[in-house]
């Protein structure tokens, strides 16, 4: 055996090593002019490190990819929602973004006060669920702890009006999942007619502490971005649905839409990115039946 | 009258869900033949010429509709007193006017007891729902529900108390929402370790409840 050859090995190991984090750093968004460019992030109001932490990673990423307004995805607030919450668990850790005129789209977890929806720098209007429009992007802001028929019929209509933009809900509570809490297949029955029906695009929700994209359902993206500040390690269970997950530390989304592509790349507390990807806008609006989606409402 | 007409509604939704839901013949033809039987019993009585008999379960669910309809009037009169909630930067503010209107809803119903709202009529029927709503469901949409309400850890409700702020809100089955009455937008239903809770939303009071609630 050559006695160098372990210097050698470990050599190249060292290499392969810094390369993969180099390339896990590198930001591969497209940055085009005109685009819409957010950042979404679930499950972050804990106040302690690792929300502070992944704040400042997103502060840092900020620099080289201005996005102009970020998704909460629900659990705004963990524990107590008394003032110095407010500033301990969103508006200390956030200081920078909100300095820097990112706005910020809140929707309500199960650990949210519903009352949150007058705090103004969480644009809800004094609404539990609304819409906003960015560009030719439509985003609809859920309240999945409480779907009553009001909401679902108010949904089906700004659905309705939303014409061709893309098409993005956003709520608490995933209907796909491999984690813990798994799909919330009550909900879906109700929601996935429809997103299929008006040609919804992309689908975030947080409630699982990890990263998770699921395989294309019905054409529609899912992702679940729940680990902004709580983790759940290892919580991904194997099953079919996972096309990416990451569940070894707290991450967020970075992303970025431009034509009739949406790009997305997602980033640990430690800035590595895990996982990158694009979709393509799905037709647009073609009206369907729930009928001849094969979608039912399970028992 | 018209709430007559919208608890009859409500029972005929109730009933038509069971009947979707029936896969197999047998419970199909119960469900309609039930339906049958309360027409038939009702049109007869009518045909009579004797005074219109009304649904005992539509009156008691007319009932509730108007004492919460009567609770929201009293919500909207305080909350007008206390000044409506805008949006706000302030923490502070939105937490001193959930307080302020806390405290007047309280003291305006300070003599209000468990089963002002959900009498125990009402109760009975609430439960019977909710049994009846959940009976076709598969087990992992039960283990669902059950793990929701699991979040939270145990309390007593208690009349005029507030909701824990500390506590989660337990998520309310979408599919029970489409079968119990309908809510003025001052209060929401909330089932918590086994608490079906009748909660305002704005001054995030427990306006009453219902124990002993089950999937």
């Amino acid at each position: 055996m050559n006695p160098q050859a372990p210097a050698r090995f470990a050599a190249l190991l060292i290499l392969s090593w810094s390369l993969a984090i180099l390339t896990g750093q590198e930001l591969t968004l497209p940055q085009r002019p005109d685009s819409v460019r957010f950042a979404v992030f679930g499950d972050s109001g804990t106040g302690d490190t690792a929300q502070y932490e992944v704040a400042a990673q997103m502060v840092k990423l900020h620099e080289k990819f201005p996005f102009t307004f970020s998704l909460m995805l629900g659990d705004n607030m963990y524990g107590s929602e008394r003032p110095q919450d407010f500033e301990k668990k969103f508006e200390r850790p956030y200081k920078p973004l909100l300095d820097g005129k990112v706005d910020f789209y809140a929707v309500l977890g199960n650990h949210d006060d519903p009352n949150q929806r007058f705090y103004k720098p969480f644009n809800m209007n004094g609404q539990r669920y609304y819409s906003f429009k960015k560009g030719q992007v439509r985003f609809f802001g859920l309240d999945s702890n409480y779907m009553e028929p009001d909401q679902i019929a108010w949904l089906e209509k700004e659905l309705q009006a939303s014409g061709s933009d893309w098409k993005i809900p956003f709520f608490h509570h995933p209907l796909y999942s491999s984690g813990m809490h798994g799909s919330q297949i009550e909900l879906r029955a109700l929601l996935e007619p429809l997103f299929i029906k008006y040609g919804v695009d992309a689908v975030f929700a947080g409630h699982e502490h990890f990263y998770e994209r699921i395989k294309p359902q019905h054409g529609i993206s899912y992702f679940t971005s729940g680990g902004a500040a709580k983790l759940r390690s290892g919580d991904i269970r194997k099953t079919d649905l996972t096309a990416s997950g990451f569940d070894r530390d707290r991450s967020f989304m970075l992303v970025e839409i431009t034509g009739d592509e949406l790009f997305f790349q997602t980033i640990s507390r430690e800035g590595t990115t895990v996982d990158k990807g694009m979709i393509r806008r799905r037709d647009a609006f073609k009206p369907a039946t729930a009928a001849t989606t094969g979608v039912g409402i399970p028992r | 009258m018209s709430m007559i007409t919208r608890s009859t509604g409500i029972l005929y939704k109730v009933w038509s869900c069971h009947l979707s839901r029936c896969s197999d013949s047998v419970h199909r033809q119960g469900a309609t033949m039930l339906a049958m039987v309360v027409c038939f019993t009702m049109s007869t009585g009518i045909a009579r010429g004797q005074p219109k008999p009304a649904n005992p379960m539509a009156v008691t669910l007319a009932d509730f509709s108007k004492r919460v309809d009567d609770y929201a009037g009293l919500h909207k009169r305080l909350a007008g007193q206390v000044g409506e909630l805008d949006e706000t930067k302030s923490p502070a503010e939105i937490a001193a006017r959930e307080k302020k209107l806390g405290d007047a809803i309280r003291a305006a119903r300070a003599d209000a007891k468990q089963g002002a709202l959900f009498t125990p009529e009402v109760s009975a029927i609430f439960k019977k729902l909710i049994q009846q709503e959940s009976k076709g469901r598969s087990v992992r949409v039960k283990q669902q529900r059950n793990e929701a309400e699991e979040e939270v850890p145990a309390f007593t409700p208690q009349v005029n108390h507030i909701y824990p702020t500390t506590f989660p809100l337990a998520t309310f089955p979408p599919h029970l929402l489409k079968v119990l009455p309908p809510l003025p937008k001052e209060v929401e239903y909330r089932i918590v370790a086994g608490h079906l809770i009748l909660r305002d939303t704005e001054a995030n009071l427990i306006v009453d409840f219902i124990s002993q609630v089950t999937f």
